[in-house]
């Protein structure tokens, strides 16, 4: 079946090891993920204030895209993609005002097919019809856990790894309305049913510095090493991210987590798609374990799956 | 003890800009501090968000906007999932920074970023700290 999907900016170049591995771990659950024509950057931020609506104008041109080619729900990994498109669907469902603001603007698109060059305007108002659902949600709720224990054929054996958050996956709770933002469980249930043993550690919801990460990098080292820490002193083998920014400031900030943190022994940081690919039977080329910093191979050691799983 | 808030037209304006902007009512905080409490950045702040609210809620308007606190908040909403009185501080900082646009400098441009080190970077977080802390 096909299913729409959102990649977001930075999985298309940065970070296509997130891209490759839901794309691959997708196929092996017959899904086809198909991305929206035209999409275009989402944002990054959802604008926190009220004059500042044109930053909603991006995500909704989107999210009618992917109605008007006849999608009602669409997929994102990236966790900023996930919390700008599903508080902007909120928006446009719940806010009378932005709903008009924002439609009579893009009512005035105007698309020109790149082969055709045929022109399409008059768009349709944009009502908040697609569900935007995090690809979490999408396997939990849609696909089904006991559908992808049938699919595993390769076994973690348990191994133990930290599932983390980060911030904009769970806050601002009624918005986001993803799960308990102090204590939550999708991510945890998700990395049981892929054959690891989830950790259970008090930083899986704090934040990794995010873009601060640029501004004062010093104070990301700190807020990442924080995580890294806790994880890796509740035994985590690895830790488990959906973001490309929480990657980034785990994975590439351990070198400066090191000199800062003489003790610091690192820890591995994963793509929960990589978890999930690899244990469908995906090959470890496609995982795009080259983009990491921390090396993760080891991580990733053949074993069959046993026949009979309980 | 007690404490009347008095204000006069200009800090009156300054607040009701706030609350207009954030969409939040400032007035409902009762300083418990837990915002501060769980701030990942409060080490690095010259104000905690407490201390930036109780401000609004006073109309000090300058001792607001010269704040190094309102380029720190990254946004991660710890203190709104937390706030006993539902204030969302994540929007009132971001009502804040908007007010200050006009008056100054981008807090952070695409000039401070090193071609090497956008090489490096995910594209989300420079359209992030941009679409927050330039104008």
């Amino acid at each position: 079946m096909k299913l729409h999907y959102y990649p977001g900016c930075t999985l298309k170049t940065k970070t296509t090891a997130l891209d490759i591995s839901t794309r691959e771990a997708m196929k092996r659950l017959d899904i086809e993920l198909v991305e929206p024509e035209g999409w275009t950057c989402c944002g990054a931020e959802y604008p926190l204030t009220e004059e500042k609506i044109v930053g909603l104008a991006a995500p909704i041109r989107t999210l009618r895209q992917v109605r008007d080619e006849g999608g009602d729900v669409v997929v994102t990994t990236c966790s900023f993609c996930y919390s700008v498109l599903k508080r902007a669907n909120k928006a446009i469902r719940d806010d009378p005002l932005k709903h008009k603001r924002i439609n009579a603007y893009l009512r005035n698109d105007i698309q020109i097919d790149p082969l055709t060059k045929e022109r399409r305007t008059g768009f349709a108002d944009y009502d908040g019809e697609v569900k935007v659902l995090h690809l979490l949600e999408y396997l939990r709720d849609r696909v089904g856990y006991p559908k992808i224990r049938e699919r595993i054929t390769r076994d973690f054996r348990g191994l133990p790894v930290a599932a983390y958050y980060g911030c904009r996956l769970l806050r601002p709770k009624e918005e986001m309305d993803f799960d308990e933002p102090d204590s939550p469980r999708i991510f945890e249930d998700f990395l049981e049913t892929a054959g690891c043993a989830a950790v259970d550690y008090p930083f899986k919801q704090e934040c990794c510095g995010s873009y601060l990460s640029v501004s004062l990098p010093d104070a990301a080292t700190e807020a990442s090493y924080r995580v890294l820490r806790s994880a890796k002193m509740n035994g985590a083998k690895a830790i488990t991210v959906t973001c490309p920014l929480c990657f980034y400031n785990l994975d590439h900030r351990q070198e400066a987590i090191k000199a800062a943190y003489l003790d610091f022994p690192g820890l591995p940081v994963l793509f929960f798609t990589q978890i999930l690919a690899w244990a469908l039977g995906v090959d470890k080329e496609l995982l795009g374990l080259g983009e990491h910093t921390v090396p993760a191979d080891a991580l990733f050691s053949e074993q069959p799956a046993p026949e009979v799983r309980t | 003890m007690r404490v009347k808030l008095k204000s006069g037209r200009d800090q009156r304006k300054f607040i009701e800009r706030v609350e207009e902007l954030s969409g939040e009512n400032v007035f409902a905080c009762y300083q418990c501090g837990r915002c501060s409490a769980g701030c990942p950045v409060a080490p690095e702040m010259d104000l905690l968000p407490n201390q930036i609210i109780r401000l609004v809620q006073m109309g000090l308007e300058e001792e607001v906007l010269r704040s190094k606190t309102l380029f720190l908040c990254a946004s991660c909403f710890t203190c709104e999932s937390r706030c006993p009185k539902g204030i969302d501080m994540a929007r009132v900082m971001e009502a804040v920074r908007h007010i200050l646009d006009p008056k100054g400098k981008d807090a952070f441009g695409p000039g401070e970023i090193s071609p090497e080190l956008a090489k490096e970077l995910p594209q989300q977080v420079m359209v992030s700290i941009f679409r927050k802390f330039a104008k």
